[in-house]
């Protein structure tokens, strides 16, 4: 059985490489049927994990441990460890304050809470229940969350654009390798998210690579993040965390639904139009 | 709120049309054509516009539903959810988005269209039974659950298990959850796509009843869409009057 899940995950199709030329290559299949969808591997934590070795991400502050929700305990708001040395000076001012108000028992932003885009690297740790989908064409990807639905796109096999104009989810360009993994190549990502649920803000000069590797048996994915950024950070820093595959089909879900901020409780109201598009 | 006096007669009715879906038959109907690609409407009514012109076909219950939904569209009684809070549109108000989608004809077994606007997701399931009334109601759908199949050129698509929240147009044009619609999607030139569309709500009509769009092929990659930004420029597009925008305020997420 574990055999013929790997094999319905990898498939030989003639793809474009990123020189151009043209090659029959096996590529990962993270969608062989209209059930498959990965979901955080919650056992490992719902966060970025710190790599093997060399700098990682910000995690919880020791003296304020972040318990999530789902594990039978009294679930606790993030408070994020400010002593980690990749964080300038100006984000970790920004960060103190976004602390003190959680420790002053406000609710902090989250953008799957409030249904907003959480931008790249959160992707990989946006919803901690719903089901991320890979729709994959020949010349793109496009990756689905069911938490919002939040959506972003993957050109394959080209190059940036000169100065892409910033967005929620940057401009992201990928390309397969070694048959198992999907490279992606993020920039352009607005300053309006964050990198991940501890508030940790990045500037205009946000550069990231994930890694998305078939492992398993096709049964789970392994997520390697590689993120600079100079004018946030003092280092190149890497995370990684970990998918599992779960048979969930495709279904309606939207997050902005009966989201009145009737208790006055949330940080940032959730998207709403005063004026129609239309 | 569900229609109990109706539910019987829509098993016959409202999915008459779940009963020709088999999936084998739909198998050897027609061969799988390609309509991916992104699309845009080739013009934007507010309005239904039937097939063969005539007003909707009310029945009384429907014609006294639109006038509450018109007046309080006009005054703001009733909320405009999909507007308001970015909420699905529904079938077939999503159809007449001016903003364009993308069909997607994978993963393997389902079509896939993409909605700029809202960031709607439709997910069509290829060579499935449609399920009955009774099944889907405990599970109503903004978008309904659509099932799909090929027939020669077309793909046929059976839309049943929708909720009440929307309305068949920006006018206000009422549906209950016994709405079914069959979409018949095909192209008519290299560049252009038809979807025929035939709308049945026996609790609000009086007979079922066809719109028409038509698609030309985009250029243009779906952008992000968040509620309440800027997004693209559609005053282009035929029938779009754009309403006096407030700037957004940028909420401070510091």
């Amino acid at each position: 059985m574990a055999s013929a899940v790997a094999l319905a995950c990898v498939i030989a199709v003639p793809v474009a490489g990123r020189n151009g030329a043209t090659a029959a290559e096996a590529i990962p299949n993270f969608m062989p049927d209209t059930t498959t969808g990965w979901v955080l591997d919650r056992s490992n934590h719902d966060d970025l994990l710190p790599p093997a070795s060399g700098p990682g991400p910000v995690t919880f502050d020791k003296a304020h441990p972040y318990i999530p929700n789902g594990g039978g305990r009294q679930p606790t708001y993030r408070v994020a460890d400010l002593t980690n040395p990749i964080l300038q000076p100006w984000a970790k001012e920004q960060m103190q304050k976004a602390n003190d108000q959680v420790l002053a028992g406000k609710m902090p932003f989250r953008a799957r809470e409030l249904c907003w885009p959480i931008g790249v690297p959160g992707f990989a740790i946006f919803s901690a229940v719903e089901p991320t989908y890979f729709l994959q064409k020949k010349d793109e990807i496009v990756l689905v969350n069911y938490g919002g639905p939040e959506i972003r796109r993957v050109r394959l096999n080209v190059p940036h654009s000169a100065n892409p104009k910033p967005s929620w989810y940057g401009e992201s360009v990928g390309h397969y390798e070694n048959g198992d993994t999907l490279v992606i190549d993020t920039i352009g990502v607005t300053t309006r998210t964050f990198v991940d649920n501890f508030r940790t803000p990045h500037t205009e000069r946000l550069h990231v690579i994930e890694r998305y590797k078939l492992a398993g048996d096709g049964k789970a994915i392994e997520i390697s993040l590689e993120v600079d950024d100079p004018g946030a950070f003092t280092t190149k820093w890497s995370a990684r965390q970990r998918w599992v595959r779960a048979q969930i089909p495709m279904t309606e879900t939207h997050c902005n639904e009966n989201n009145e901020d009737i208790f006055n409780l949330y940080p940032v109201p959730s998207p709403k139009a005063e004026k129609p598009d239309f | 709120m569900q229609h109990a006096f109706f539910r019987a007669g829509s098993l016959v009715a409202g999915l008459i049309f779940a009963a020709v879906i088999g999936g084998t038959a739909a198998i050897a109907g027609g061969a799988t054509q390609d309509i991916s690609g992104v699309w845009s409407v080739t013009k934007y009514d507010p309005r239904l516009q039937i097939v063969g012109g005539g007003a909707l076909p009310l029945n009384a219950m429907g014609k006294e539903a639109y006038a509450k939904n018109r007046a309080g569209l006009r005054d703001g009684s009733i909320v405009d959810a999909a507007r308001k809070f970015c909420v699905p549109d529904g079938i077939p108000r999503v159809l007449a988005s001016p903003y364009p989608f993308e069909i997607i004809q994978a993963p393997p077994g389902q079509v896939t269209i993409i909605y700029e606007l809202n960031h709607q997701i439709r997910t069509v399931a290829m060579d499935k039974k449609q399920k009955t009334y009774e099944e889907l109601v405990p599970y109503p759908f903004y978008n309904g659950h659509s099932v799909g199949r090929w027939e020669g050129d077309t793909l046929v698509v059976d839309t049943a298990g929708f909720n009440e929240k929307t309305f068949l147009d920006a006018a206000g044009a009422p549906h209950s959850d016994m709405l079914t619609t069959v979409e018949r999607w095909r192209k008519i030139s290299p560049t252009q796509l038809e979807n025929v569309v035939t709308i049945t709500d026996p609790y609000y009509y009086t007979r079922p009843f066809q719109v028409r769009f038509v698609y030309n092929q985009s250029n243009v990659r779906l952008e992000d869409y968040v509620c309440g930004e800027p997004h693209r420029d559609i005053s282009k597009i035929q029938g779009v009057r754009i309403p006096p925008q407030v700037p957004a305020d940028d909420p401070t997420f510091k």
